[in-house]
């Protein structure tokens, strides 16, 4: 707690020296810069030291005037694991961020910026190791103030503008609507503020309260998090914000409402089924959707905004499958399953900073973030595209990175989920597990369209011109490299430092952790060898095929032109572009994506100049948010008539596409229209899904009732009459 | 591990190494039979990988180091897979609880980089190959995903061996329409996979129709032989996992097991081959409909297969 003490001390200097040092930016920049790397470092120590020893601090309170409690700060492996997170990130950050900033030094105070960054991070580092209410409210406004004024540092652009608003309402209705009312049923019931006063208070609680509280806390911390429906202020506000600043962002200010919800979820008991059940229907909706939409995007810093939201799903997988085990009984199920999240929270911290800090050197050497205009970079800046495949094939959850490891930590708790005792649990999970390969697969789709489009093959457009990147730029995102590297290499190492924050959460004693990790699949270790095999052949393979080539004498210098298939006069415009690498996949899911796509239609032989547009909006954006807030304005405004009748009312017009179709209304004309057509696939897709539905609500509500068995055992013969 | 075991693993590893190319020419043979014709010889697939092991690589001058990376970690991927799936016998070399999911990344592993390898030439036909590609890859991965999960909740592991092992011979019993379905969804996630008709067509001449062998267009010599001998090797992992499915460990002596397992691998190919012959490749809108079939079935045998395990 002494280092937290200092690290705090460290970063108020230097946000106060920032500040004062506004007439020379570049000195007060490297001052806030120093601070924050200097910290992260010191805080990056204990948390590993506390991680190690697995040792639970006694929280140390100060007596600190404060409004309505006293400054109390705590850490246990829960707080160490989250605060090694920000740590890692924030010392690469802070290392990349020196040369980016400072070729920003004409768009807006930099001294500002620093100062803020020292706050964000102070904030942070508060944010996870309060073990006081007001403390933690009071850090978490900080935390959310100036995220939003550092996603605004380019204030002149309207967009900008745009994201950073749109964060800061959103955040706060969040926080104001269920966060507070939340902190308020905890600290009326316990009569305290202190954290471990809440835990001892709700030990025994009933099942209707911990299930409110869940679902406040999960509304509350999850509109942090970036929740699917919640999520509408990530692809806005990540675009919006300077590189740095973004992968703070989505590295660890989202992962903040994760740990919101462990840390609710260790003060309370266990919580009834259909909790568990809501935390995975929200992880398999959110992860699905989000790569879905990524899938669709057509701006890198938006793509990965939206991939954001498919890892938070990810997470909530593993939470929704430790809250069931713990649910019903099955300590293995909630070990795997909240180790699966912690491991994942720190993995998503370190491949979606590094994919930020890649993209970012894209856009600040080209000038552009737009995916379809860029091209054959991987010749002009080798080690950035290393760099982001890395972090690429990690972000797809392939082995030998990091991504597998925690994705197969998580497999492991859908699986035994699956064939678990537990009646109710069994259903989901397999659904969780087979939305987990689903995401698997179009996070690969994504990846290699993002890597192949904007790294492979050749520019795209003659006007955009590359500029070389700083050297600090890289060593800031070699550390994340390293860090996915070793993790996916020796996870035998990373994965028992979880156990402090498991038995937080769980209670499960950090004596039977690896006993319960190893329930339903092997040691981790089990992973390295396999890992090393592979890169042995890798590395055999590629000796043999040099040898070959030597032996058959053949010219490795010697290089040709791209077989064109016969045509001579092929140009680089003839690509594929990421719209049509990855409409076959979006056209395929229209129904649940609703793409809009414009072209003019080519007649005759020597058609005139056609063009054509896809763009995919937000359905949470603009069919839940967008009627929702115009509903309120009328609302608002009728008030204002009646109070204050003298007044001019002034209108406010809600952005919405114009030409946008409500999608439930596109559905039913879809649906309609694919029954009329008498399609004999779909009449049997409609029969197999009603059969599912009625399952799981069998399931659901009686795990023993007969009555769906007969239904279900008759399910097979239409398909097979289908075969 | 008994001594017999260590010996007959020997020319096993042999012959698991040395079949990929036949299954490829048993199916080119059926074909042919089919066809009224006499087809290459049975040995032509080994003639062709010698050919190209014999011969130079041209490069493109687009290319980065990905596109040489492509074939290698593809054949890595599938070998270090071919150590944790039972292929003949009914263990694997390196088999441990959770493999399972291994396996399938791995396949994902050498997909990606086949795809990669694809877009790095700049080639307008290897992107709509790779395009192709990552879309029925992602579509077959539910279903592939859902069969394991049958297996899985049949034999409560997660291990490739066991899940296919002598447990299953009572799930048969138990619910069998489970794992017939189950054997329905493996079978199209294998002809998708392995790139084989209604899915794809690997003897088609014009590019606009292709989806794997589009991508590997620019590669030769060593490169395209590791190619060729991956695509074997796929085709014989998802067949050997089908096939101890289809006929799980019979507990029989070593000795009979192993050539057995040959010749119903073979049989596999043959009965690929007729599905080859007897049908055309299928429109490219039409084939996430089949997927999503496939999906289908095996949704169908989880719910069988928990149903009869809960009750």
């Amino acid at each position: 707690v002494t280092a937290i003490l200092i690290s705090l001390g460290l970063l108020g200097g230097g946000a106060a020296t920032s500040i004062a040092l506004t007439a020379k930016p570049r000195a007060a920049l490297l001052v806030a810069l120093a601070a924050v790397a200097v910290t992260a470092g010191i805080l990056l120590i204990t948390a590993l030291s506390i991680l190690v020893a697995a040792h639970t601090d006694q929280p140390v309170t100060y007596s600190w005037p404060m409004p309505l409690g006293v400054v109390r700060l705590a850490i246990d492996g829960l707080s160490a694991w989250f605060l090694g997170c920000v740590a890692v990130l924030s010392l690469a950050v802070a290392i990349y961020a020196w040369p980016y900033m400072l070729a920003e030094v004409e768009h807006g105070s930099l001294a500002a910026h620093g100062a803020f960054l020292c706050l964000l991070v102070a904030s942070l580092v508060l944010v996870v190791t309060a073990a006081d209410l007001v403390l933690f409210l009071a850090s978490w406004e900080a935390m959310s103030l100036s995220a939003f004024l550092l996603v605004g540092f380019h204030h002149r652009q309207p967009e900008v503008r745009r994201g950073a608003w749109m964060y800061l309402i959103i955040t706060h209705v969040g926080t104001a609507f269920f966060l507070v009312p939340m902190f308020g049923i905890l600290g009326a019931h316990a009569h305290a503020t202190s954290f471990a006063a809440f835990r001892e208070a709700f030990e025994h609680c009933g099942p209707r309260t911990g299930a409110l509280l869940f679902v406040l806390g999960l509304i509350g911390f999850g509109t942090k998090a970036g929740f699917m429906p919640m999520h509408i202020w990530l692809p806005v506000a990540h675009p919006a914000a300077p590189t740095p600043v973004s992968a703070l962002l989505s590295g660890v200010v989202i992962k903040t409402g994760i740990y919101g919800i462990l840390r609710l979820l260790s003060w309370l008991p266990p919580l009834p089924t259909g909790c568990g059940m809501a935390m995975l229907a929200l992880g398999i909706v959110s992860g699905v959707l989000g790569v879905l939409y990524a899938i669709a995007q057509h701006d890198l810093k938006r793509l990965l905004a939206y991939h954001s939201v498919e890892n938070i799903g990810i997470i909530a997988l593993g939470i929704g499958m430790g809250m069931l085990g713990q649910a019903t009984g099955q300590p293995v199920l909630a070990t795997l399953g909240y180790c699966g999240a912690m491991l994942h929270v720190l993995n998503h911290a370190l491949f979606k900073g590094l994919l930020f800090l890649a993209a970012g050197t894209v856009i600040h050497s080209t000038g552009t973030g737009e995916i379809d205009r860029l091209g054959g970079l991987a010749r002009r800046m080798p080690v950035n595209a290393a760099l982001f495949l890395i972090a690429a094939v990690s972000i797809c959850g392939l082995p030998p990175f990091n991504g597998f490891v925690s994705e197969w930590i998580l497999y492991g708790s859908l699986f035994g989920g699956a064939f678990g005792t537990a009646a109710s649990a069994a259903g989901p999970a397999v659904l969780g597990a087979v939305s987990l390969a689903l995401m698997g697969g179009l996070a690969l789709a994504c990846f290699a369209k993002v890597f192949g489009v904007v790294f492979l093959g050749e520019a795209r457009d003659p006007s955009v011109h590359v500029h070389p990147t700083a050297g600090l730029m890289r060593v800031g995102m070699s550390i994340l490299a390293a860090s996915c590297i070793a993790i996916g290499m020796l996870p035998g190492l990373f994965v028992p430092l979880t156990r402090g924050g498991v038995h937080a959460v769980a209670h499960v004693p950090p004596a039977s952790f690896s006993a319960s990790l190893q329930g339903v699949i092997a040691p981790v270790a089990a992973l390295s060898g396999l890992v090393l095999l592979l890169l042995v052949l890798v590395a055999g393979l590629a000796i043999a095929r040099r040898r070959i080539l030597r032996r058959n004498g053949c010219d490795l210098g010697r290089t040709r032109a791209t077989w064109g298939c016969g045509y001579a006069a092929s140009s680089p415009r003839v690509q594929y572009t990421a719209s049509s690498f990855g409409w076959s996949l979006v056209e395929s899911f229209r129904c649940l994506l609703w793409p809009a796509r414009h072209a003019t239609e080519l007649v005759g032989c020597f058609p005139a100049t056609g063009h054509l547009e896809s763009h995919t909006p937000d359905m949470a954006e603009h069919d839940l948010f967008a009627p929702l807030a115009r509903a309120g304005i009328v609302l608002c405004q009728s008030i204002r008539t009646v109070s204050w009748p003298w007044g001019s009312p002034r209108s406010v017009v809600v952005r919405v596409p114009g030409d946008r179709v409500g999608p439930m209304r596109e559905l039913v004309t879809h649906l309609v229209g694919v029954l009329r057509r008498g399609s004999i696939h779909a009449c049997l897709a409609f029969i197999v899904l009603t059969l599912l539905v009625v399952f799981f609500v069998g399931s659901f509500t009686s795990p023993r009732s007969s009555s769906s068995r007969p239904t279900v055992a008759d399910a097979p013969r239409p398909s097979e009459v289908s075969k | 591990v008994s001594a017999l075991r260590v010996i007959t693993a020997i020319p096993e590893a042999m012959a698991i190494v040395a079949l990929p190319p036949l299954l490829l020419s048993i199916i080119t043979k059926t074909k042919a039979w089919f066809g009224g014709r006499d087809g290459p010889p049975w040995l032509q697939p080994y003639y062709d990988l010698h050919k190209l092991i014999r011969k130079g690589a041209v490069y493109s001058r687009t290319t980065t180091w990905i596109f040489r990376a492509g074939p290698i970690v593809n054949l890595a991927a599938l070998l270090t897979a071919t150590t944790l799936i039972p292929v003949l016998s009914n263990d694997s070399l390196f088999g441990f609880r959770g493999d399972v999911i291994l396996v399938a990344y791995l396949f994902a592993l050498g997909r990606m980089f086949t795809v990669l390898a694809a877009m790095d030439t700049g080639s307008s036909f290897e992107g709509m190959g790779a395009s192709r590609e990552v879309t029925f890859g992602t579509m077959s991965e539910p279903a592939l995903f859902l069969c394991f999960a049958v297996l899985a909740i049949a034999t409560r592991s997660i291990q490739v061996s066991d899940m296919v092992g002598s447990p299953l011979a009572g799930t048969w019993g138990s619910v069998g329409p489970a794992m017939i379905l189950v054997a329905g969804a493996l079978l199209i996630v294998l002809l998708t996979e392995a790139c084989r008709v209604p899915v794809d067509d690997p003897t088609t001449h014009l590019e606009l129709t292709m989806i794997h062998e589009v991508m590997v267009l620019d590669h030769s010599g060593p490169d395209f032989a590791f190619i060729t001998y991956a695509a074997g090797l796929k085709f014989l992992l998802l067949g050997s996992i089908l096939i101890h499915v289809v006929l799980p460990n019979r507990g029989w002596p070593i000795f009979v097991d192993l050539p057995l397992r040959v010749v119903e691998l073979a049989a596999l190919s043959v009965v690929v081959g007729v599905i080859e012959s007897c049908m055309a490749r299928l429109r490219l809108r039409r084939v996430p409909l089949l997927l999503a079939g496939a999906t289908v079935l095996s949704a169908l045998g989880v719910v069988l297969t928990l149903t009869r395990s809960l009750a």
